[in-house]
């Protein structure tokens, strides 16, 4: 079943153009990863599920996105809900300056979720423990996330993400900054969010892809080549292409 | 005859350079050069410029005081002070300038044409000691270059040497500044009692004049009490960090998360412009319009105002603090990573929301920093309340009143004719070096607020 539906996007930064007449179709409770070159407009394509392109002053989104049959692509959409609805983790592990506790309970206390302290501490213990940080941390949730390891902030930030029990998660490039061990428990999690939640996965990692999705789409120049089951386009793309970026003869 | 002699070694230097550069080009065609032709030029004008400078300067400063030993030897026998002597050698240089206009006696007389024989002796012996320099360590600098040894290692030996002595000057000035403090505060403290000087309540010096003679040590006793300049200090910092923080910090946010890039074009200059603002316009500023308007509109509210206010004081310098405050903290803000920003968005937070919850603690130890520069700003400025708070040591946190501070205090006392060796200018002395502790208290402290914030985020 489809979850998010883009058609004939554009976006431009300033007079330049990034995104060329994408359309896709994401299927609920799946992983969907987007690959291809640096600056092929993967990352700009993602940011406009939640908006995030917003922030860019130059930045102006065209076409449709539609998630549930809500447009996301229009003035008068609910930012603030539709980012609660779309959870975001990032290249960089970036856990704010507080405690572990505190980033865990940013997301629901901005949006008045826990109408009570046990409410609020249980719900920070299913989101750690969701991002299967729990164990490694419940001992002190008052220390400065910050301080933690860059695996370990990348799932506290994955735990931030789930707080608000979001219906998809965005995650542009999760694991670039991770050693392997830390990727396996990013990649091992993702597996276990999917039964919840529809992930679209931005990575470089031709292998990650094929381990983590089952929908894969290739993007080159701006344009989304091709885009299918993971299966088809890592055994057998239609499109010469995607054969050779895959097969890592360019790129 | 300096000038020239100066401007010759300077003039020597550049040439050397361009000639050991050009032997380096000579040396090139035969064999194989041991570092970049400049670097032989660079050392053979380090040799010629640094020993001579440096003979020139240790002459300059010794060849006074051994002229005057000559000099005064002829009245060693007339047992004569320090300072009779110390007469004898002003009017005896001022003989031999011919600018004299007193009794001239035949020793006096004789002491001029010695003076001005030992003068013509010294510079000409300056003169042929520096040529002599300039000869051997030229020929000296020579030698090696013609041998073609290395030249990087004693041109970057040199340079780091230069640098040295820079620090070392800036270093030892400073040092010399404190122990000066130091020394004319203890004296101070000889005659006033430390304890007396913290503690006391009342800041009255001028009570201790007395034409002739020790002032009595009992009106010594409560003259000094520096509390209420400390009082009065904080104090007029207190309404000016009110006026400045608020104002400062809101529109630093303004600037570095809201305003759009047009605005901040004009905005940030515009608000600096008041940094540029000369502290003595400020002063007369709240002295002549401030203070006037104060005290108006207190009078019309019933209120009791002198003319010379701490408010008045305080709000001006707020004012004058508030850019160090908005662009400080608008440097901070803007310093906290993107990332942290997109974070909060991404997780569906407004504007409003990320900067309070996310941006602002993140940036909170830079801000408190900048907080505590200004503070010690505002403690250590002089012209405004010196023009508009009042030259009256009031003990007072009526902010209507007029109140004084040790900045304006250290002026008072050492404008004027003063006495050294007295109490009362011996107090400027104490009231500087406790100033001087108190912000430099404050700057160690901010200083390392801010490292410690710029290690977080690095």
């Amino acid at each position: 079943m489809s979850k998010i539906k883009a058609e004939n996007v554009n976006v431009y930064y300033g007079s330049k153009q990034a995104l060329f007449d994408v359309s896709i179709d994401i299927a609920e409770k799946e992983v969907t990863a987007l690959i291809g070159p640096s600056g092929c407009g993967k990352s700009t394509f993602l940011r406009c599920l939640n908006r995030m392109n917003d922030v860019i002053d130059i930045c102006r989104v065209e076409g449709s996105i539609k998630m549930d049959n809500l447009e996301l692509n229009s003035r008068k959409l609910d930012v603030v809900r539709l980012r609660e609805n779309v959870g975001m983790v990032f290249q960089k592990p970036n856990p704010f300056p507080k405690t572990i506790y505190e980033n865990v309970a940013y997301g629901p206390t901005i949006h008045g979720i826990a109408q009570s302290k046990e409410e609020m501490d249980q719900i920070v213990e299913t989101s750690l423990k969701k991002a299967a940080l729990w164990n490694e941390v419940k001992d002190r949730l008052d220390e400065i996330g910050t301080g933690l390891s860059g695996g370990q902030q990348q799932r506290l930030c994955i735990a931030r993400a789930i707080s608000v029990s979001p219906e998809v998660i965005l995650m542009d490039e999760p694991c670039s900054a991770l050693d392997p061990i830390a990727t396996a428990q990013i990649e091992e999690l993702i597996d276990d969010l999917k039964k919840e939640v529809t992930i679209v996965i931005v990575t470089h990692s031709m292998s990650q892809a094929a381990r983590v999705s089952q929908k894969t789409g290739f993007f080159h120049l701006g344009k989304l080549i091709e885009f299918g089951s993971t299966d088809k386009i890592f055994k057998n793309p239609d499109k010469q292409q995607t054969q050779d970026y895959i097969t890592g003869r360019f790129g | 005859m300096n000038l020239i002699l100066v401007t010759f070694i300077i003039l020597l230097a550049f040439t050397s350079y361009y000639f050991g550069r050009k032997k380096a080009l000579v040396i090139q065609s035969s064999q194989r050069l041991t570092a970049l032709p400049k670097f032989y030029g660079y050392y053979l004008a380090a040799w010629c410029a640094a020993p001579a400078l440096i003979i020139f300067v240790l002459w300059s400063v010794f060849e006074p005081s051994i002229v005057k030993t000559f000099i005064l030897q002829d009245y060693t026998d007339q047992n004569l002070t320090k300072n009779e002597l110390q007469l004898i050698y002003t009017k005896v240089k001022a003989l031999a300038a011919g600018t004299y206009t007193g009794n001239i006696t035949n020793f006096l007389d004789e002491s001029a044409n010695k003076y001005i024989q030992l003068k013509g002796i010294a510079n000409s012996a300056k003169v042929a000691i520096i040529l002599a320099i300039l000869i051997f360590s030229l020929s000296f600098a020579y030698r090696s270059v013609q041998k073609n040894d290395r030249m990087r290692e004693p041109v970057e030996i040199f340079l780091k040497w230069v640098l040295f002595a820079a620090s070392l000057g800036a270093v030892l000035v400073t040092i010399g500044i404190i122990f000066s403090l130091l020394f004319e505060a203890i004296r101070f403290f000889q005659a006033v009692k430390i304890f007396d000087f913290i503690f006391g309540t009342h800041w009255y010096p001028a009570k201790t004049f007395v034409r002739d003679g020790q002032p009595d040590p009992e009106l010594m006793k409560d003259a000094f009490g520096a509390v209420p300049l400390f009082a009065g200090t904080f104090f007029i910092a207190f309404i000016a960090m009110c006026v400045a923080i608020p104002i400062g910090l809101l529109s630093g946010i303004y600037l570095s998360e809201y305003a759009g890039r047009g605005v901040r074009k004009y905005a940030k200059p515009i608000i600096e412009i008041l940094a540029g603002i000369p502290t003595v316009v400020y002063g007369f500023f709240a002295a002549l319009t401030v203070g006037p308007f104060v005290k108006e509109i207190g009078n019309a509210m019933g209120l009791e105002v002198s003319s010379e206010s701490a408010l008045a004081a305080g709000a001006v310098m707020g004012v004058m603090i508030i850019p160090f405050i908005s662009s400080l903290s608008d440097d901070v803000i803007t310093a906290v990573p993107q990332n942290l920003r997109d974070g909060s968005y991404a997780m569906g937070a407004t504007k409003s929301e990320t900067v309070k919850k996310v941006i602002f603690p993140a940036a909170l130890p830079g801000i408190v920093g900048s907080i505590l520069l200004a503070v010690s700003r505002a403690v250590g400025e002089t012209m405004i309340v010196v023009m508009a708070s009042g030259l009256a040591a009031n003990l007072t946190m009526n902010p209507l009143e007029s109140t004084s501070t040790i900045t304006a205090q250290i002026v008072v006392i050492l404008i004027g004719d003063q006495q050294f060796g007295d109490p009362k200018t011996q107090s400027a002395f104490a009231l500087g070096i406790s100033l001087f502790i108190v912000t430099l208290f404050l700057n160690v402290i901010a200083l390392s607020v801010v490292k410690k914030y710029r290690e977080k985020y690095e």
